[in-house]
């Protein structure tokens, strides 16, 4: 039990760049970005495979120069957990309270920052240039925030054109020399 | 008309050019069309940014095929990207196609599907989705002094600056809210940027009806989140795609805020700059 106390980052498949106040660790596994502000960059940085629970509670606090609660320590290690970015997870000490609970009791007692780890899953090359042209209704499920999930008249995931007369006839679009 | 599909399988017409290091040929069924795509080349990618190559140099494949008697299919290499029977819409979503090709693939740069204008030495990034007024505002800073660099992508080098890609405006509304129609920028009276340019600001906008300036600053780290829904080659480059834009980040101001009409946003949003990244 002792040993699972003792948790460890993860370093594989993972990309990792720290910016002036975060870091920021892209998953290759599964294409997620994770933004860890500096509590959980700490954490995790700490997350060494030597420092148990209660010592990096005590290196943080000593960082910071504040009180600190290793339940606030455990609220990083849930989300670490949680994003997959420890070796291997570690069963969390909530005493049975939900992630909510804790950040109301040492959120309002604590002079530091509460961990968070915000991230997202990376678009796709055609999501992220999402134009909305499309030439099917399937062309526009691959696209998301258009106007419509059916492609219109115009080629665009959009409504119909208010004026039925701007779409194109297509037998005079057809290419001529077909 | 049949003669023609027949021939497909026997003979292919194509051509190729390189840009940013990306190798693509053109193909299709018929002389013709190949020969109508290769005419409107400049308006797809500007001139100044493509050469012709040999096409047995192409590592990336484009064709358009037609089979039925009346429906043209795009392909990605072997894939089937989708098909359609309107020539102009199939050309349409084809020249998008070379386009995101060139920006998933583009060596030793970071495409943004991005609005981008220059002022005073510096850039404005304006990541946006579609139809979120990102050509709008371009063309209206644009129409103020600003130097046009995009209105589709942020080109961002290895050190964070950006590069023009200056095609020609997207705009929809004159006639219909989503039919769009190309104008060169020196139409609109604005003027195109050549050198590239350190990036002093990023705009997270979309319209809103009566919006007023409210700029929220962000963080570098959220910043970077926040570019990455719009970063084209996040998942074939991670660590590049990173590096790149936390060097992009970290020279800039990234401004989170609703925007109303566009003269009114743009005529704060150029003063704000001023004071803050100039």
């Amino acid at each position: 039990m002792k040993s699972s106390q003792v948790p460890v980052a993860r370093k594989e498949g993972l990309v990792i760049q720290e910016t002036t106040e975060e870091v920021l660790v892209y998953d290759l596994n599964s294409n997620k970005a994770h933004c860890l502000n500096q509590t959980a960059a700490f954490v995790w940085k700490s997350c060494d495979g030597n420092n148990s629970i209660p010592e990096i509670t005590k290196l943080f606090a000593k960082e910071t120069g504040a009180d600190v609660h290793e339940d606030l320590i455990w609220l990083a290690i849930d989300q670490l957990n949680e994003k997959d970015l420890l070796q291997a997870e570690l069963a969390t000490n909530l005493s049975g309270r939900s992630r909510r609970d804790v950040i109301k009791k040492i959120g309002l007692a604590t002079m530091v920052a509460l961990p968070i780890v915000a991230s997202l899953t990376a678009p796709t090359s055609v999501l992220a240039s999402t134009s909305c042209s499309c030439l099917t209704d399937g062309d526009c499920t691959t696209q998301a925030g258009c106007g419509s999930a059916t492609c219109n008249c115009l080629a665009v995931c959009a409504p119909p054109p208010s004026d039925p007369n701007a779409c194109p006839d297509p037998l005079t679009q057809k290419r001529k020399s077909r | 008309m049949k003669t023609h599909r027949h021939k497909k399988a026997s003979r292919q017409f194509s051509f190729a050019f390189e840009s940013f290091g990306v190798k693509v040929r053109i193909q299709t069924w018929h002389k013709e069309v190949t020969d109508e795509i290769e005419a409107r080349l400049d308006r797809i990618i500007p001139a100044a940014l493509y050469k012709k190559i040999e096409p047995e140099k192409a590592a990336h494949v484009l064709s358009i095929g037609c089979r039925h008697a009346d429906e043209y299919v795009i392909y990605r290499g072997r894939r089937q990207l989708s098909f359609g029977q309107n020539w102009e819409n199939v050309l349409k979503y084809f020249d998008w196609q070379i386009r995101l090709t060139i920006a998933e693939f583009a060596r030793e740069r970071v495409f943004l599907h991005a609005g981008v204008v220059g002022w005073k030495g510096k850039a404005i990034i304006i990541p946006a989705k579609s139809f979120q007024g990102k050509t709008t505002l371009v063309k209206t800073l644009t129409r103020m002094g600003a130097q046009y660099y995009s209105d589709e992508y942020a080109v961002l080098d290895a050190e964070g600056y950006v590069h023009p890609f200056p095609k020609m405006l997207s705009i929809r509304g004159f006639d219909d809210p989503y039919r769009q129609i190309d104008y060169p920028v020196e139409s609109l009276g604005g003027k195109a940027g050549t050198v590239p340019l350190p990036v002093g600001l990023i705009l997270l906008t979309e319209y809103q009806s009566g919006a007023e300036w409210e700029p929220q600053i962000l963080s570098d780290g959220n910043g970077v989140m926040e570019l990455l829904s719009h970063t084209i080659p996040i998942r074939y480059k991670p660590k590049f795609s990173l590096k790149v834009l936390n060097k992009t980040v970290n020279r800039a101001i990234i401004v989170k805020t609703k925007r109303g009409e566009a003269e009114d946003f743009a005529t704060s949003l150029l003063s704000f700059f001023e004071n803050k990244a100039l």
